[in-house]
């Protein structure tokens, strides 16, 4: 109906038809090693229309990632992309347009947002860009996780506006922190988008193919292909997919080895990356933790991810003893708490946190910085923080900032189908915790109950490191989380890197590696700083002009990292012109946005409300009359019928009660709810001492039967703890004893005794005569 | 005036000046033989643009106060939404249309609350104040 409704869609102006998609084909391709990947994203951009386009794709990066550079490529050219200072790039760019030359630039915001604008794309003219990105991967003791963003999920920010037309939604950002960024638009289905897929090869060539137990991806259907000792090459396994979710891929080693790449790296050093799994490290010591799980219920939590968080968050609780002392907080656009301190994790106090988690339903804002800020004070300066989160928030820069200046450790469990990796990795890091990242159809619930596990008990502290490493090691060393060595070596100073921590120390063999490992490490190494660095650098400030940015000590640092490394950042952009014989001076090319798919699993009107309509006035009526029922006092006036049609139109389009119904469907009840039932002293819950011993060790055999043990496994501190009711009671000999014995034996070495465990743990009648019985 | 003059006079990026005019924001540059310039008109509709946005509308609101096409923009003054609730005979309340979700239904429970506490039957505090 209107002119602004019908160029929110990809339609021809003059016909209102519905145009060729500005953007075809994003395809992904590249290698992936231990340490992160070295990547080349295709784009594929055509005008089917009669005049040229300027295509503006928008995308976030992946965790520590920053831009190489691109290629460019069309009927008869090809041409590479410079590094060059912002300013001066967007001045080359904006001078190509003007000559009527094919234009590329791709300019990095906050948050690690990228508008990658392609200009003067000509009538029935396709260009491919290549643009090669450096990335990091979620390093396990095992294996690693690699993830890249295939659509960029929308998010909070206070100051943002957001809007919905039919099945599409958009949301600005405000200048004074965004500059020019361009959003795209939200598609409710992605079916009409454009096709995205990968190829990948997956590991180094100096890697032995047979360390490798497993390669999966919970986000696609894959296929794995591997000829001897080569890589093994990963691909969508369908000839093409929707831009509506990240790719998710997991790659598991069958033991858990110290890994060095390292190769020369041009300047007569050798970069390496060493990755070392936290299990050389030692094993976490057994004092009170103080802890504060921070519940995300902002409205794009809604649905599972929150029901399994409430899970999630109780089986964590059970793994306390009385001596610690826990926090549980939720926030939204504001916080609520269980209570204002810390409280012993008595039966009663774990009672009350289920009860308040009960209400916790998803709603609001993502005020996460201020979430942070009141669980610091609960702690009082000592402990550590869970935040269970989507990590949909925009401005994030402010947020790392205030949650460094709580001097307290944050540890994060990310739900989510489209990727906010990249902050929650930096607020994990920046902070000294770990953070993990899952898909809400992955167990959320195991993931947080395993990163629970490993929080507020370091493996190792005071960690450091000779040789020039840099970034600094991180000071502690958590289980589960392997650390992560960059730095480089002069080639004739010797082979070896020294690690020392409190109480340990260990020597690094490097090897000689080759060229292009000491290359991509470089890079890696590099995309780590500049990430690093453009996290301690607030949106407002690198929006500012150059005269004021040349004062900043961040500014500077980027600067010099992006020269050094060769790398793009907020200070330097990636530009190319292509001049053709046939170019036209002075024709404007037209604006498209390429709309991306809303994420899975995350709901349209958690963000964007219900579209905004050109409905008739009785419609409006009736949905506000619908609204006050429900409300019981408030009525309509039925004076809005008075005011001018444009209010009218707009009012009736206004997205007003869309409801956040909350999934409580019920999850995997196994083991977690058994984790659940464990009473403060450890023990299971009984109405006398045989029922409780009975129970205990009914439940000890269920979690070594499913592989947890007292060392191994997401469960293996409710293990420990359900071990040490069972040494405290005071039960000398006789066939108690035995049974106790057996028990504990088998949580220490796995083995797995045949019977209903499960069962009879949950049985209020166990005593010790059923289990002898199960055993005999 | 070239698109990098305007650019610079509205303290807009250019790229921003172009997306304006494919939504139908801004009408495109008059042509003159091969060169395309822009008016003073054009300069006045993008700071009518910016004030807009600083008002908290989005690109598309914007979009339907200035008409149909950058030509039509009405003379009167642009229209904001509200919700209106009387919750009692006295007492009527107006919330902003257009809110996000999360806020619209923050909103909605603060007028319920406030309607249970002020509708008929209550006696309120700020009531009896005021009757005092």
């Amino acid at each position: 109906m209107s002119g602004i409704e019908s160029s929110f869609a990809p339609v021809a102006a003059p016909t209102g038809n519905p145009i060729r998609l500005a953007m075809q084909r994003l395809w992904l391709t590249g290698r992936v090693l231990p340490a992160g990947g070295r990547l080349v994203v295709q784009h594929v951009f055509r005008s089917d229309e009669d005049r040229p386009l300027e295509v503006i794709y928008s995308f976030p990066l992946p965790r520590d990632a920053a831009l190489r550079g691109f290629r460019i490529t069309g009927d008869g050219f090809e041409a590479h992309s410079e590094l060059r200072q912002t300013e001066e790039a967007v001045k080359t760019y904006e001078q190509g347009i003007a000559d009527g030359s094919l234009s590329a630039l791709a300019r990095q915001y906050g948050d690690g947002l990228v508008n990658l604008t392609v200009g003067n794309v000509r009538p029935k003219e396709t260009v491919t860009v290549y643009l090669e990105i450096l990335a990091g991967v979620e390093l396990r003791d095992d294996g690693f996780r690699f993830r890249f963003p295939f659509t960029l999920a929308p998010a909070y920010h206070s100051k943002m506006r957001a809007a919905a037309v039919d099945n599409e939604g958009e949301m600005e950002l405000p200048a004074d922190e965004f500059g020019d960024l361009i959003l795209p638009r939200f598609r409710r289905d992605a079916s009409s988008l454009h096709e995205v897929g990968f190829e990948l090869s997956l590991l180094h060539p100096l890697l032995d193919p047979s360390s490798v137990d497993e390669i999966g991806s919970p986000s696609h259907a894959i296929k794995v292909k591997q000829d001897g000792m080569g890589p093994a090459r990963v691909a969508l396994a369908p000839a093409k997919d929707l831009p509506n979710r990240d790719l998710i891929l997991d790659v598991r080693f069958k033991g858990k080895e110290v890994r060095v790449l390292a190769g020369p790296n041009g300047n007569s050093k050798r970069s390496f990356a060493a990755i070392v799994p936290s299990t050389r490290f030692g094993r976490n010591g057994g004092s009170p933790r103080r802890i504060v799980i921070l519940l995300d219920r902002s409205g794009s939590m809604q649905g599972e991810p929150i029901a399994q968080a409430r899970k999630a968050i109780e089986a964590c609780l059970a793994a306390l003893t009385a001596e610690d002392t826990f926090g549980l907080m939720v926030f939204d656009d504001s916080v609520e708490a269980m209570h204002p301190a810390l409280v012993p994790a008595t039966r009663e106090q774990r009672e009350c946190a289920r009860a308040f988690l009960k209400h916790a339903e998803a709603r609001g804002g993502t005020k996460l910085a201020v979430g942070v800020h009141q669980a610091a004070q609960a702690l009082g300066g000592e402990g550590d923080i869970l935040i269970l989160t989507d990590g949909q928030v925009f401005g994030t820069e402010s947020i790392l900032a205030d949650a460094r200046a709580t001097g307290i450790r944050l540890s994060c469990l990310g739900i989510g189908s489209a990727s906010q990796d990249r902050f929650l990795t930096l607020l994990a890091r920046e902070t000294g915790g770990v953070s993990r990242f899952v898909s809400p159809r992955e167990r959320v619930d195991l993931s947080a109950v395993e990163l629970f596990a490993s929080m507020g008990r370091p493996v190792a502290s005071g960690l450091k490191a000779s040789r020039n490493v840099q970034p600094d090691p991180p000071h502690a060393v958590f289980a589960g989380a392997p650390v992560l060595l960059y730095g480089e070596m002069d080639s004739d100073s010797g082979d070896r890197i020294e690690i020392a921590w409190d109480g340990g120390r260990m020597d690094l063999d490097v090897p000689s590696g080759d060229a292009e490992t000491g290359e991509v490490v470089r890079l890696l190494r590099g995309s780590r700083l500049i990430t690093d660095w453009e996290s301690r650098y607030p949106s407002a400030e690198a929006v500012a002009p150059l005269e004021k940015r040349q004062q900043s000590r961040v500014a500077a640092r980027l600067l010099e990292l992006s020269k050094t490394y060769g790398l793009a950042s907020r200070e330097m952009s990636l530009v190319a012109v292509v001049k053709r014989n046939s170019d036209r001076p002075g024709e404007l090319p037209e604006t498209r946005v390429v709309p991306v798919g809303m994420p899975k699993d995350t709901s349209f009107s958690a963000y964007l409300g219900a579209p905004l309509q050109m409905s008739s006035p009785q419609m409006r009526f009736s949905r506000v009359g619908s609204l006050l029922s429900k409300m019981g006092r408030a009525k309509p006036r039925e004076a809005e019928s008075a005011m001018p049609a444009q209010f009218t139109a707009m009012f009736s389009g206004s997205e007003c009660f869309a409801g956040a119904a909350i999934d409580l469907g019920s999850s995997d009840t196994g083991l977690l709810s058994l984790a659940t039932m464990l009473e403060p002293d450890g023990g299971m819950p009984g109405d006398s001492p045989g029922v409780r011993a009975g129970r205990t060790i009914a439940a000890v055999l269920a979690f070594v039967a499913q592989g947890q043990t007292l060392t191994v496994g997401v469960f293996r501190l409710h293990v420990a703890r359900l071990v040490g009711f069972l040494k405290s009671l005071n039960i000398a000999d006789g066939m108690e004893r035995r049974l106790i014995e057996r028990a504990i034996d088998s949580a220490s070495t796995g083995k797995i005794l045949p019977g209903q465990w499960p069962v009879l743990a949950r049985e209020p009648g166990t005593q010790w005569k059923q289990i002898e019985e199960a055993l005999s | 005036m070239t698109l990098a003059e305007i650019a610079e006079a509205s303290a807009l990026p250019a790229r921003t000046v172009r997306f304006y005019i494919a939504r139908g924001l801004l009408n495109g540059p008059v042509k003159g033989g091969r060169v395309a310039s822009y008016t003073a008109e054009h300069v006045e509709r993008l700071e009518r643009i910016k004030h807009l946005q600083a008002t908290g509308l989005t690109l598309l609101e914007i979009g339907r106060i200035l008409g149909e096409s950058p030509g039509e923009e009405s003379e009167a003054v642009p229209a904001t939404s509200w919700l209106q609730y009387a919750i009692a005979d006295d007492v009527i309340v107006w919330v902003r249309a257009g809110a996000s979700p999360w806020r619209t239904r923050q909103l909605r429970a603060a007028v319920q609350e406030f309607a249970h506490r002020v509708g008929p039957g209550k006696n309120p505090e700020g009531k009896e104040s005021e009757i005092t």
